[in-house]
């Protein structure tokens, strides 16, 4: 095959996952760990690091075992690679970021269960090149990343005041009255928040649902 | 060409990718045993520091070094037998798993002067086990200090066991009846305590306010301490000055 790297219809491969069919704004997949894990910025970099290299990696596994893996027990083969990826990082953070790891708890096991990392596997890697496979895999998990760090930064400036862990809000506007808004910490708060990021990208890109 | 459909080829398949994936993570969990061990060690540490509530607390962005630092020379490490006993030359670290009779007990000093006494308390919450560490005053009575530090119950219901509304409201309860001249473990209510015993000032001194929803795991905490406490008591009433 002659074609570049980086080329126009590679480059549409990540753009893709970023923007037009992004997972959690067009697919809306991924909701749980994105409501879960966004009450600060830390976690939900953490998380969509995670989230990213497991999407890509496992993509390329696949991808180059794609001729030989026999169909009746493919989705159990993609689980087993998820997972081994999963566990890995996992293993990661508990020895170099342990509090992180904390804090994230089950979430990061369930990467495993991801509806976006086994939906590309089963809808790009399956039937595509490894390194087609990596950049679908990496705008999907970019996607994915993007509306988490939004969301991460939109709840901690205004659910806690402050931002990685910094006070932003300054002293002088809680002495003037103002008070963190609570239901941003909690689930019900980044539903509302991610509905609203949804319908923005929507109207940008104007898509809509067919009836 | 070996038939793809085939049954024999899945089975194969199947073994190769479980071996690879197998010898790869063992090869990862083994490689990082070392930093985690000490991770979970530094972690247990800072919660006994957290339940002794230090008189200077540990700052905020403290180093590894610094924490294990102020925990060697604020904390004594000791393990207690059955009847009460400090047994000489032994550590929490070699209390074997499963060893019955053993208990360790941590005791936090300032100046010479014990100000608190630490011990582990494990129970059975709703989906997982609770584990946490106790810290009574220098009085080996009133509470000073709770802490769980691992868990796996449910975020917002059973995990209110991590949150400070919760953990303050053992301080300065009570585990020992001077009237009574008897041990009186802390048990969780359903509800607020200061409610149920309004009649009953006596018992609200050793009832905490119970997390609503979350009744599974308050009986859990309940139970921890009933049985904890008991097996302390007899190193406790030798220390006791009443």
């Amino acid at each position: 095959m002659a074609e570049a790297l980086l080329s126009k219809k590679n480059k549409k491969l990540v753009k893709d996952g970023l923007w037009d069919a992004n997972p959690l704004t067009f697919q809306v997949l991924g909701i749980c760990s994105s409501l879960a894990v966004t009450t600060q910025l830390k976690t939900s970099l953490i998380m969509a690091f995670g989230l990213t290299f497991v999407t890509a990696m496992s993509n390329v596994v696949i991808s180059l075992m794609r001729n030989y893996i026999p169909s009746k027990i493919r989705i159990i083969v993609q689980l087993t690679v998820v997972s081994a990826l999963v566990i890995t990082i996992d293993q990661i953070l508990k020895a170099y970021m342990y509090d992180a790891s904390k804090q994230l708890s089950v979430f990061v096991g369930l990467i495993i269960t991801n509806c976006i990392v086994v939906g590309r596997l089963e809808a790009f890697a399956m039937s595509n090149p490894p390194w087609k496979s990596f950049l679908d895999g990496l705008g999907n998990g970019l996607g994915y990343s993007a509306v988490l760090v939004i969301l991460g930064i939109i709840r901690e400036i205004f659910g806690s005041g402050t931002l990685l862990g910094y006070h932003v809000i300054p002293r002088s506007f809680y002495d003037a009255g103002y008070v963190n808004n609570g239901m941003l910490v909690l689930a019900p708060g980044a539903f509302f928040l991610l509905g609203c990021i949804i319908w923005i990208q929507r109207a940008i890109s104007g898509y809509a649902e067919v009836k | 060409m070996i038939d793809t459909k085939s049954n024999q080829y899945a089975f194969i398949f199947a073994i190769i990718v479980c071996v690879v994936c197998g010898v790869l993570l063992s090869a990862v969990s083994e490689g990082l045993r070392k930093r985690q061990e000490i991770n979970v060690d530094l972690d247990i540490k800072k919660n006994i520091l957290k339940a002794v509530v230090l008189e200077v607390p540990i700052p905020q962005k403290a180093k590894p070094q610094e924490v294990l630092e102020i925990y060697k020379t604020k904390i004594e490490e000791h393990v207690i037998d059955g009847q009460g006993n400090i047994i000489e030359g032994r550590k929490p670290a070699d209390i074997k798993k499963g060893e019955k009779g053993v208990y360790p007990l941590y005791i936090y000093s300032e100046g010479g002067k014990v100000k608190s006494y630490a011990f582990p308390i494990v129970g059975q919450g709703l989906w997982s086990t609770l584990y946490g560490y106790l810290a009574l005053e220098g009085d080996a009575t009133t509470v000073r200090g709770i802490t769980f530090y691992k868990h796996g119950e449910t975020p917002g219901l059973g995990a209110e066991i991590e949150k400070a509304w919760f953990q303050d409201n053992f301080k300065g309860k009570t585990i020992y009846s001077i009237k009574k001249q008897e041990l009186t473990p802390i048990a969780v209510v359903k509800g607020k305590a200061a409610d149920v015993y309004q009649d009953n000032p006596e018992a609200a001194k050793y009832h905490v306010d119970g997390i609503t929803a979350a009744t599974i795991t308050s009986s859990g905490v309940t139970e921890m301490m009933d049985r904890t406490l008991r097996a302390y008591e007899p190193y406790f009433s030798k220390v006791r000055k009443i």
